[in-house]
């Protein structure tokens, strides 16, 4: 039976095209909902790194707005242009020709769509540049809809103006999320969303919040903890500054990922102690404690441990081509099998080390009831710094422990005893301490029993 | 200025005691709901068992649970039990709560003398998790704000965290060591001293209750659904800076029976952040029923009690029904 040529092409083609569907209900899956609203921070971050090439954002704002009716998002960060718009910023996905900030957070080209579907039902972006002025205002449900044949994927600009002169402060873009879902609704209403989302924000661009962006919630002004790690002339912590080449790392030449990496001690909180990691100025792993750093057998490192809360780690990765960095598309933690990130978490094990057996050596140090304490008074004496302010490499300085002292070898003895026999052997001994009363009916003892008696 | 007589007698505790009487009003009228009688009331014990007898006596419930934490008193605790019907759990609250049967309609006051922590606001999630419709929740905690540190403290501080001693940075240190991720975002030094102390940790229960009762509507229909409304926030200082706050947890269908229990009609009911402050002043026997023989009173009327000054005059007048009378007794 002799078929076409078309019509056999036909009987072997396989259907392997997305569906609206896959990006409406599956994708928004992957995203906790403080992680969705972060992204499109990352998006107002991207436009004032394309609009102040210096580093210095002060001046520049993105204001959050969350309530149960809606969610807004505004900045001045510069705006979205309209061939931007028509052409890159609303496809799922980014292709090769996709035109991208150098440095930027956005890497994957699907947070701002997937932050939408993942809140609401309905929204509206309008972004002003200094030339162009555009508004884009879909229903989510009419959209899909309109069936899944490729012509029906796009979306519409309801105003558009082009050559328009704006000025530079007048730029920027809102964002607008209404029909919420009605768990997103809920959870928009409860105070203790707000201060959650509110500290993600805080730790998730602490970096862009030192360099002055104006970040608020509701008004309220995000605040950070910058990373500060504790330095004497005595204590000083670890730098590393290492350059990668993409030639290295991916086989073909391209921009290159510079890597700083800073160990040592601050604040002792078991919560914070670990590794933090940041790409392109974003938090995505935070205090990390787990084998996804450093820790545990399967580096041969001790696994994170009450000691060891002081420790502090911080890894910056950086790169005009994000696609070298090593993050998940969720930002919420490092992709491990990064060849990046594999080289460098070898040297972040290596500067972990001195610390941890400093540690260690602190603690044996508190667990000694006497003798001279040099590690101590190193860690107290020292002033927390921000880890910025560290420009020289170098290795990890502290001061030796304390040499064991001579003499014969010593045991320590513990017991419990009925506290008021305690107190009154105490008095008897005249001595203030349960360690004096011990020490002494012990050389009692042993002036007596001991054969010690002249 | 007023001698010291008339400032507040420690030992008793008359502020303590003036709400003890308030909230005792309130939960008489839960009566919509079910007879007031058939409640079950829990609390956590003292020695005492002052919330125990009033509430026994007055509102004739005999379903009572007192949680001890101490555990090496219980022979002391057992003897000064004050009638039969008080059940006595040797265990903490974080132990017993999950595990009672909390079918039955419930009064929880969770009167505790230690500040607001994570531990307190665990209680408080289980409560809001497993209350049953009509329930009330009470908690008292200390609110009282932490004062310039002797030098040892401020030196260890220093140490502890690198920076120069600041009281405000100070307060912030420990309030985030008591309350962790539930301090509010934006919650400064500032916001950690005076009476803003208690504020912010009212607000912190409330959005512990708010958030728990969220989660708990997740899987409930709309009928089902468990509404929270605030009732009470007292505020007294007999010594330390007292914090009270609470409310009713009742399903969304049962709307009708909490309106009919009109607790707005209680001059002492806060739905929100101003607190209905408790105090009491000092007044002999005399000089109470000189006053009570005037009350109620019309307010153009003046209230007088020769050489009590006029705030402590209104401040009785607030409070008169539920002033405690102490007295010495000789028994024999």
């Amino acid at each position: 039976m002799p078929t076409s040529t078309e019509g056999r092409a036909d009987q072997t083609r396989i259907n392997a095209s997305p569906t609206k569907e896959f990006f409406i209900y599956m994708l928004t899956r992957d995203i906790p909902l403080t992680r969705a609203i972060l992204d499109l921070v990352d998006n107002s971050v991207d436009g004032a790194r394309r609009l102040r090439q210096n580093g210095n954002y002060n001046g520049l704002w993105v204001r959050i707005e969350v309530s149960p009716d809606q969610f807004r998002i505004a900045d001045n960060c510069g705006g979205i242009s309209v061939d931007t718009a028509r052409d890159y910023a609303f496809r799922f996905g980014r292709t090769n020709e996709t035109i991208t900030t150098p440095g930027s957070m956005g890497q994957f080209g699907v947070g701002m769509k997937r932050t939408f579907f993942r809140l609401g039902r309905h929204f509206v972006v309008r972004s002003t540049t200094i030339h162009s002025r555009f508004t884009v205002d879909e229903d989510v449900d009419a959209w899909l809809a309109a069936s899944d044949t490729p012509d029906k994927w796009h979306f519409t600009f309801r105003e558009l103006d082009t050559a328009l002169r704006v000025k530079e402060k007048d730029t920027g873009t809102i964002i607008e999320i209404g029909q919420l879902l009605p768990n997103v609704k809920e959870t928009f209403a409860l105070e203790n969303f707000r201060s959650r989302l509110a500290e993600e924000l805080s730790h998730a661009h602490a970096l862009t919040l030192n360099r002055e962006l104006a970040i608020t919630l509701d008004g309220l002004p995000i605040r950070h903890d910058p990373q500060e790690l504790f330095v004497s002339t005595i204590l000083k912590p670890a730098y590393i500054d290492k350059t990668y080449t993409s030639q290295v790392l991916i086989g073909h030449p391209g921009p290159r990922v510079r890597v700083k990496l800073y160990a040592g001690i601050s604040e002792r909180s078991l919560h914070d102690g670990g590794w933090y990691i940041f790409c392109n100025g974003r938090l995505i792993l935070r205090a990390d404690q787990t084998h996804t750093t450093v820790w545990g057998e399967r580096h041969q490192m001790r696994v994170y441990h009450p000691d060891f809360a002081y420790f502090r780690g911080y890894a910056y990765f950086d790169s005009d081509d994000g696609a070298l960095l090593p993050w998940t598309t969720t930002k919420t933690g490092v992709d491990a099998d990064s060849p990046t990130y594999k080289a460098v978490q070898l040297e972040m094990i290596e500067m972990t080390k001195p610390v941890l057996n400093f540690l260690s050596n602190l603690a044996k140090e508190r667990s000694a009831t006497e003798g001279p304490r040099p590690l101590e008074n190193a860690v107290a004496s020292a002033r927390a710094m921000q880890v910025q302010t560290v420009t020289r490499p170098c290795v990890f300085v502290a001061p030796p422990p304390a040499p064991v002292p001579t003499g014969p070898r010593m045991q320590k003895i513990q017991f419990s005893k009925p506290a008021a026999e305690v107190e009154k052997a105490k008095q008897i001994l005249k001595v203030r301490s349960f360690t004096a009363v011990g020490e002494k009916t012990f050389e009692y003892f042993m002036r007596y029993e001991g054969g010690e008696k002249e | 200025m007023a001698g010291s007589y008339r400032l507040i007698n420690y030992a008793l505790r008359p502020a303590k005691a003036i709400e003890r009487r308030m909230l005792c009003a309130a939960f008489d009228r839960l009566y919509p709901f079910q007879r007031v009688q058939k409640y079950r009331y829990l609390g956590l014990g003292s020695i005492y068992f002052s919330d125990f007898q009033l509430i026994h006596r007055e509102l004739g419930i005999t379903d009572m649970l007192s949680i001890e934490k101490d555990v090496s008193a219980k022979a002391c605790f057992r003897f000064n039990r004050p009638y039969r019907c008080i059940r006595l759990k040797f265990a903490h609250s974080a132990d017993v709560l999950p595990a009672i049967n909390w079918s039955r309609r419930t009064i929880v006051w969770l009167d505790y003398d230690d500040r607001l922590s994570t531990g307190i606001l665990a209680d408080i999630a289980t409560v809001c998790l497993r209350a049953s419709s009509g329930s009330l929740l009470v908690i008292t905690v200390n609110a009282q704000p932490d004062q310039e540190p002797i030098q040892e403290d401020r030196d260890a501080y220093q140490g502890q965290t690198g920076k120069d001693f600041d009281l405000a940075e100070y307060r912030l240190h420990i309030a985030r060591e008591l309350l962790g991720e539930n301090l509010p975002a934006g919650t400064t030094g500032a916001d950690l001293r005076g009476q803003e102390f208690a504020g912010v940790f009212r607000d912190i229960i409330n959005n512990v209750i708010a958030e728990q009762v969220s989660v708990r509507n997740t899987a409930l229909t709309p009928d089902e659904k468990i509404l929270y409304e605030q009732l009470f926030h007292f505020r007294y200082k007999d010594g330390a800076q007292m914090l009270t706050v609470g409310g009713i947890l009742y399903h969304a269908n049962e709307e009708e029976k909490f309106k009919a229990c009109g607790f707005d009609t209680l001059a002492f009911v806060r739905n929100g952040k101003e607190p209905c402050s408790i105090k009491a002043p000092c007044l002999t026997p005399k000089e109470v029923r000189y006053l009570n023989s005037q009350l109620p009173h019309r307010p153009s009327r003046k209230l007088r009690a020769r050489g009590v000054p006029d705030g402590d005059v209104e401040r009785y007048a607030e409070v008169y029904r539920y002033f405690p009378a102490f007295s010495e007794v000789l028994f024999s």
